[in-house]
């Protein structure tokens, strides 16, 4: 699967009309120079031999020079992963106390009136575009209110040891706790924006699959006994109805990813979303191959985490 | 693998028949009544916008006013007219992406579920190698080769998109094609595209026409947010992911007028888009109405 991923990204890029090279330095460059610039991009040699390079170049983890930069794509793409990362993260956590509770809960009371907000909450949310959204959130509370920052990750004073990237965790490594009140601040909107968007659609699904477990008989059973709420909520329904959201959490995942690089865009984020657009800017054609590779492989690697803990949550799936 | 995309179109529509609670009829009637405002938008935009949306009327940054209603933006351009302006572009890329799509996915699902074989094998494996890629991740990265464009544009979005027809198509082909009625037209000795065309195409054809309709909201997101990236129409073309992204530096300064309206423009688009296409679904596929 992985290979037949790459293999589509690599021959879309290629096979396309359009000449990167002559994207690079324009229509008018002479002949002399565009065939250089070909010759050191390898793209010269014939298809089948680019194709095999690139394929070596993703297994040892060469994804290319950057043509902007001249450094390791890969390199560039680790410095900044850390950001895209802690980004996913914490709206992924948005994601699913949002989509969790409130889903279950308004399973539990259907149709009543945190079902209905439930409703036009998704309705509202997954008919936004996402870039949009940050775009009011910004005006609002960094604007009007300047309650938060308009964008960035980090204020220049605040200074504490990286050691993971992941500047949340960095701040409490090294128990900046000033430090930490700041990276948040710079967080809060980004992953609120992220979050709230994706939410839209796992809360729903959430709600619809509690609402068939609720109907199911051990649930009948469970209530019968006269177990609290909490419990045949949470621990009959949810648990069971964890099989399908697990799933749709894989999707949204890739979405959040898709995401990302909106809300990164935005926030003026550093992470790799930010940098695709970047480089898409100055048509830095290695970096941009090398970026789609990277977010190829992630959702590979997802995908696999989702199936391997799918098997470990429900035994149906192992056979 | 993760499988089974469902459209956002569908999502919204559960949506809203879940608000309004009514059937078919008024889900399509508003759906549909806020696409031809669109449209009436995009046809009759230089009677209805009041200036010339790439001409400097007002002062940079006005805000809106009986003037302008909707304000200008940085370089003086009325907003209001940039908006209907802008459904020009953001109609025409969503229908033309979405054919193309349609144009690519819907031939070549038919010759590999009708062939079978290694080429069938080949060419499921490649669409589901798109399809599980992020669309908006893949239109990126064609539309950076591509550039510009109207045209390139909706190739980039068409991309997205034709693994959907194609898995469709290809699946009720694979299935459709040992009925009887085709072994039937064989045996009368009718060619192979004969049987294609005439037989089997025309009984796969509903299926995808309901997915054509959703999948315009979805291109129209796409669209919103490549132009927004700046990989959308060159400006000063009125465009309203590319307005958006330009609103974006006077965050700070304040003018809300750049950042709303043609924001809310994408929103009433794709909510008239997934009614419409949602009102259609229905009513082309009565085994829904019936499960509701």
């Amino acid at each position: 699967m992985i290979f037949i991923l790459l293999a589509v990204i690599f021959f879309i890029l290629r096979i396309i009309p359009g000449d990167p090279v002559l994207a690079i330095l324009g229509g008018k460059a002479p002949i002399e120079v565009i065939q250089q610039k070909r010759h050191e991009l390898g793209l010269d040699k014939p298809v089948i031999v680019q194709f095999f390079d690139y394929i070596r170049g993703v297994i040892t983890g060469n994804l290319g020079t950057s043509t902007l930069t001249n450094r390791s794509v890969f390199e560039e793409l680790k410095d900044r992963f850390p950001a895209t990362l802690e980004l996913t993260i914490f709206s992924f956590l948005i994601v699913l106390v949002i989509g969790l509770f409130w889903g279950a809960e308004s399973a539990w009371r259907k149709d009543e009136g945190l079902d209905i907000v439930a409703r036009v909450y998704s309705l509202l949310l997954y008919a936004i575009p996402v870039f949009w959204f940050g775009l009011i959130l910004q005006l609002i509370f960094a604007s009007y209110l300047r309650w938060l920052p308009v964008g960035g990750r980090i204020s220049a004073v605040t200074n504490f040891k990286i050691v993971t990237g992941l500047y949340v965790l960095d701040a409490l490594l090294s128990k900046d706790w000033r430090g930490l009140l700041d990276v948040l601040r710079y967080l809060t909107l980004p992953s609120i924006t992220l979050g709230l968007v994706i939410s839209s659609v796992f809360l729903r699904m959430v709600r619809n699959n509690t609402v068939l477990m609720l109907s199911k008989d051990f649930v009948k059973a469970a209530r019968a006994r006269g177990l609290r709420k909490k419990i045949v909520l949470y621990g009959h329904a949810v648990r069971n109805a964890f099989v399908p959201i697990f799933t749709i959490m894989g999707m949204e995942f890739a979405a959040l990813l898709a995401g990302a690089i909106l809300t990164e865009t935005t926030f003026s984020w550093p992470g790799i979303g930010s940098y695709l657009v970047m480089k898409i800017r100055y048509r830095d054609f290695p970096a941009i191959q090398g970026t789609i590779v990277f977010f190829a492989l992630f959702i590979v690697v997802i995908s696999i985490i989702i199936d391997i803990v799918n098997a470990l949550v429900d035994p149906r799936v192992r056979y | 693998m993760v499988k089974n995309k469902s459209f956002l179109s569908e999502r919204i529509g559960e949506f809203v028949r879940d608000l309004t609670g009514s059937g078919t009829g008024r889900l399509t009637i508003v759906g549909s009544s806020i696409l031809i405002f669109f449209i009436v938008l995009a046809i009759f935009a230089p009677y209805i916008a009041p200036y010339d949306p790439t001409e400097k009327v007002g002062l940079s940054l006005e805000p809106p006013s009986r003037q302008f209603w909707f304000g200008t933006d940085n370089l003086g351009r009325d907003i209001l007219s940039r908006v209907i302006y802008g459904s020009r572009i953001a109609l025409s890329i969503s229908f033309m992406g979405v054919a193309i799509a349609f144009l690519i996915g819907v031939p070549l699902g038919l010759f590999s579920g009708y062939l079978g074989g290694w080429v069938d094998r080949i060419l499921t494996l490649i669409m589901d190698a798109m399809y599980i890629f992020p669309g908006l991740v893949l239109a990126i990265a064609i539309a950076a080769v591509l550039g510009p464009g109207v045209i390139n544009i909706s190739l980039s979005i068409a991309v997205v998109y034709a693994p959907t027809y194609f898995r469709i198509i290809r699946n009720q082909v694979a299935s459709v094609k040992s009925e009887l009625y085709v072994e039937a037209a064989r045996a009368l000795g009718a060619k192979n595209w004969e049987i294609l065309l005439k037989y089997i195409f025309p009984n796969v054809l509903p299926s995808v026409v309901v997915v054509l309709s959703m999948n315009l909201a979805d291109a129209l997101m796409t669209e919103a947010g490549l132009s927004f990236l700046g990989l959308g129409i060159a400006p000063p073309t009125p465009d309203w992911g590319f307005d958006l992204s330009s609103g974006q530096r006077f965050v700070l300064s304040r003018a809300w007028w750049g950042i709303l309206f043609p924001g809310l423009a994408i929103v009433f688009a794709a909510l008239g888009f997934s009614m419409f296409s949602e009102g259609i679904n229905e009513l082309l596929n009565p085994t829904i109405r019936e499960r509701r």
